[in-house]
């Protein structure tokens, strides 16, 4: 526990270093409360989901839905060209640069985490590993490379115009990850 | 390119104010911010890595296509070989005609810009967007990238918004959050109803077909994600053989370039996906890669430029560049590629005419060596397109002239000896003159030259009185012009030194120009002549060291061997002499160095950082200990201690207009320190930056070589 706590707080620090919001919770359970809180926050509306183990287990499409919110799972290419938010799992994280890695040859998954402004992110905690090394280990290991593989590190960013940094260009304007323990 | 049209192009883009303003704060945060983003990385171990893999694709290029043509292929990918650029144009053009493509989006590829793919396709009536926000800018503006990674770097705020405004017909304010906005907005449209797209990769793995693209505003992963049909177009130098092997360049490419630890997007593709298809169902993408060739074997087959295929593509040589830093890209005349690298690679992948104009940007300071990921000798290699350009065109009529004078002794040192007469009425009895004679003549404009010394060394050396019981051996002197007829008392510093550590010290009287400038200006035969008079003349043999005081004459000593490797009797003469030659204050460190002595008063010296002898010779601490060791001096270090002067041989004479603003960053860090006296190891830096002091009346800075300013402190009373 005590080094995932570490590998945690690492990720977490590099990850609000790109612009990143990150949240921890002990529970699936919890993370609906939490979305609700935060989403609600900033004023969005209408949400894409993805549906994965984590978002079954946290039960977020009911809780979401209860909670007001217009949730889509299907018919995605349409619905993430106009929601606000977009919710997928992710399968890794990378401590020593707060990265996310996502496999997605799901074109709906993709969709969910890169045509949408906001793009909430689930992941277990102990999937956060040390390096990028590790990641590359892990995939390698794969019977085959999956079609998609996506290293996100923080909404998109430009900085085309006299060289000043600028959040959100193409990609997602912010992107929220929520870390679970279980 | 012709030559007047390269000399406006400069004077254009040094009137840019937006431009030079960005290129050289950039080049200011550049230098911090990497060396932040490596912190705990060993970039030496990193690039030798790199080197490694990519030299092994290059010797194994066909096994390496093969490799990853089947295993992409066995993917759903259909990959196809193109050998130039119109058979890709042409494969692409037939594609959108066969699935009836209407919109086209493109993100960020440097080889579709090299064939002039988007041409091709709208000729076809194809509407093509490129989505990348600065290419999509330039687009508009109608121009071609200014810089490898940042496009649109020449533009202010201001003149994006008067673009976006005019291409939205509606108001934009120079605000860049909105601009971006704005961007992103017309964007959106555009991917969604994009019925192809087109990219480029970094890294192709030849045992997955895996391609690897690393972006950062998001245009690229839609780009890939949305249309129905996906084009990759790939030159065959980005294939590497392991998946694994591909974190060597993920740890360096976004260091080296943009200074992140690593682009917001690192997307992998290996084969086709899943897409939207007709009718909002799902199923598998149309998938094409085309691996280009176009050139780029003519590198491999070339054994003085294969280790262009190293490069990955960062920018990194491009954000030291001073030269590059002053004109940014759109002087280099290349559609896609800018900068020393840039030159290269438009030599063989696109026109080698314009090659041949712009290598003579480059100053040889070979700052772009030390933060190269591939280990690229870009200097070398810009020097050799140099000769080969020479030898191909001839070189204009004054520099033939000047350099066929240079290396034919006698002439060359009875001009030196009247023009040191001839001068006197432009030196208004300062050692310096505003016109030199001869060839040297029409660059002054921000600097002075130096006077042509009454006496020469090599009538001086005779009246220096050695006195060195037992000698512990002989050394030569190998004096160089601007030592032996401009600056004689840096000789008479290297021989009171050299005697200090027990040494005698002759002058070969046959010795002559070094050959350098023939060298640099890409004049072949010459410098071998010089290079032949030299090693007779010297006499290598004889003695036990051969020391220079001027780095750029060592270096060029050193490389005979090179110059001569078809002439086996003179090679070994050649070696001999390169053996037992260094320069002045390596040679006496090696001798044991000097004790600690001087005049005691106090005096605050700054160091100046020859390119050659830093990077070439790997140089620094020597003379620095040197001049600590001697009572007195107090050595506070600058800023950019090794950035070039901008001398450059005879750079300062083809571009005084880039060579003169090169130089006031130099005399601005040194001014900062507030440092009375300049060392500096090499005679050419003193003349550049003693004539840049000259200029400005008010200061009072003496620049002077390290021998010299030794002999001063250190010399009995
Ligand atoms: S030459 Fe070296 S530094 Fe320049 S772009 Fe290529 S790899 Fe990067």
């Amino acid at each position: 526990m005590e080094r995932i706590n570490q590998l945690y707080d690492k990720f977490k620090g590099k990850f609000e270093g790109v612009n990143g919001e990150c949240f921890r919770v002990a529970k699936s359970e919890e993370i609906g409360d939490l979305l609700i809180n935060i989403l609600g926050a900033k004023g969005s509306k209408t949400i894409s989901l993805y549906e994965s183990p984590i978002s079954q287990s946290a039960r977020l499409r009911e809780k979401l839905t209860e909670a007001g919110f217009i949730v889509h799972t299907d018919d995605l290419f349409t619905n993430t060209c106009t929601d606000h938010v977009g919710i997928t799992e992710v399968n890794w994280g990378i401590a020593e640069l707060g990265t996310m890695v996502q496999i997605a040859p799901e074109v709906d998954k993709r969709l969910c985490s890169t045509l949408v402004p906001i793009h909430v992110a689930l992941l277990k905690t102990d999937s956060i590993l040390p390096e990028m090394d590790d990641v590359l280990e892990k995939l390698d290991s794969l019977p085959q490379i999956p079609g998609f593989v996506g290293f996100v590190t923080g909404p998109s960013r430009s900085s085309d115009i006299e060289r000043i940094l600028e959040i959100g260009v193409h990609g997602p304007e912010q992107v929220i990850l929520i870390v679970t323990d279980q | 390119m012709a030559n007047s049209e390269l000399k406006k192009e400069i004077a254009g883009a040094l009137q840019n104010n937006v431009l030079r303003g960005a290129l050289e704060r950039f080049s200011h945060l550049y230098v911090i911010a990497r060396e932040k983003a490596y912190q705990g990385y060993d970039f030496e171990a990193l690039r030798n890595k790199v080197q490694e893999i990519k030299s092994y694709s290059a010797s194994h290029i066909d096994e390496m296509i093969d490799l990853f043509e089947k295993n992409a292929t066995a993917r759903g990918a259909k990959v196809f070989r193109a050998a130039n650029g119109k058979e890709a144009n042409d494969y692409i053009k037939k594609l959108a005609q066969e699935k009836n493509v209407k919109k086209i989006v493109k993100s960020k590829s440097m080889a579709s810009e090299e064939i002039h793919l988007n041409e091709a396709l709208r000729a076809d009536g194809v509407e093509v967007q490129e989505t990348d926000l600065g290419e999509f800018i330039i687009a508009i503006e109608g121009k071609h990238p200014s810089h490898m990674v940042f496009p649109a770097i020449h533009l202010t705020k201001e003149q994006v918004a008067d673009l976006f405004t005019s291409y939205t017909n509606k108001k934009n304010d120079p605000i860049i959050s909105k601009l971006v906005k704005t961007a992103r907005s017309v964007m959106r449209k555009k991917f969604i109803e994009a019925d192809m797209g087109i990219s480029g990769a970094n890294i192709a793995v030849a045992e997955t077909g895996t391609l690897f693209m690393f972006t950062n505003e998001g245009n690229a992963d839609l780009t890939a994600t949305i249309p129905k049909t996906h084009v990759y177009v790939v030159g065959i130098e980005k294939l590497i053989p392991k998946f694994k092997d591909a974190s060597y360049i993920l740890k360096t490419l976004p260091r080296n370039g943009t200074a992140q630890n690593i682009t917001t997007y690192v997307s992998l593709y290996t084969g086709a996906t899943e897409a939207y298809l007709e009718n909002g169902m799902k199923g598998t993408k149309d998938f094409h890669i085309v691996i280009l060739d176009n050139g780029r074997r003519n590198i491999l087959k070339d054994e003085k430029f294969r280790q262009m295929f190293n490069c990955v593509r960062c920018g990194g040589c491009i954000n030291v560049c001073p030269a590059f830093q002053l004109v940014g890209g759109h002087v280099y005349g290349g559609k896609a590629y800018t900068g020393g690298i840039g030159t290269l690679l438009t030599a063989f992948l696109d026109s080698e005419e314009t090659a041949g104009k712009v290598q003579n940007l480059c100053l040889q300071c070979g700052k772009c060596t030390e933060v190269c990921v591939g280990k690229l000798q870009i200097p070398e290699m810009i020097l050799e397109l140099r000769n080969r350009h020479g030898q191909k065109t001839g070189l204009p009529f004054t520099q033939k002239f000047a350099l066929d004078v240079v290396s034919n002794r006698r002439l060359f040192h009875t001009m030196l000896r009247v023009a040191s007469v001839a001068q006197k009425p432009f030196t208004r009895g300062k050692q310096v003159i505003r016109h030199l004679p001869m060839f040297l003549s029409g660059l002054t404009e921000g600097r002075s030259l130096p006077a042509v010394a009454e006496k020469p060394f090599r009538d001086i050396f005779p009246t220096i009185e050695q006195d060195v019981k037992n000698p512990k051996g002989t050394v030569a002197i190998y004096a160089g012009c601007l030592l032996d007829f401009v600056y004689p008392r840096i000789g008479e510093g290297v021989v009171a030194a050299l005697n200090e550590v027990g040494y005698k010290v002759v002058f070969p009287e046959n010795q002559s120009c070094c050959g350098a400038p023939a060298t640099y200006m890409g004049d072949r035969e010459n410098a071998v002549k010089s290079a032949i008079l030299n090693i007779q003349g010297l006499e290598a043999e004889k003695v036990d060291y051969v020391v220079s005081a001027c780095p750029t004459c060592t270096h060029a000593l050193k490389e005979y061997k090179e110059l001569l490797h078809d002439n086996p009797e003179m090679l070994k003469r050649a070696e001999e002499l390169a053996n037992k030659l260094y320069d002045f204050s390596k040679l006496v460190t090696i001798l044991g160095g000097l004790e600690n002595k001087g005049d005691g008063i106090p005096l605050k010296v700054t160091y100046h950082d020859s390119c050659h002898l830093r990077r070439k010779m790997g140089v620094y601490q020597e003379q620095r200990d040197l001049l600590s060791n001697t009572s007195g001096i107090e050595l506070i270090e600058m800023n950019e201690s090794d950035r070039c002067c901008g001398f450059a041989g005879s750079y300062s004479i083809k571009f005084p207009e880039i060579s003169v603003p090169i130089l006031e960053r130099k005399l601005r860090n040194i001014a900062d320190t507030g440092a009375e006296v300049v060392a500096v190891d090499c005679p050419g830096c003193l003349m550049q930056i003693s004539g840049g002091l000259d200029q400005k009346d008010s200061s009072k800075i003496k620049v002077k070589h390290t021998a010299e300013l030794l002999l001063d402190k250190r010399k009995k009373k």
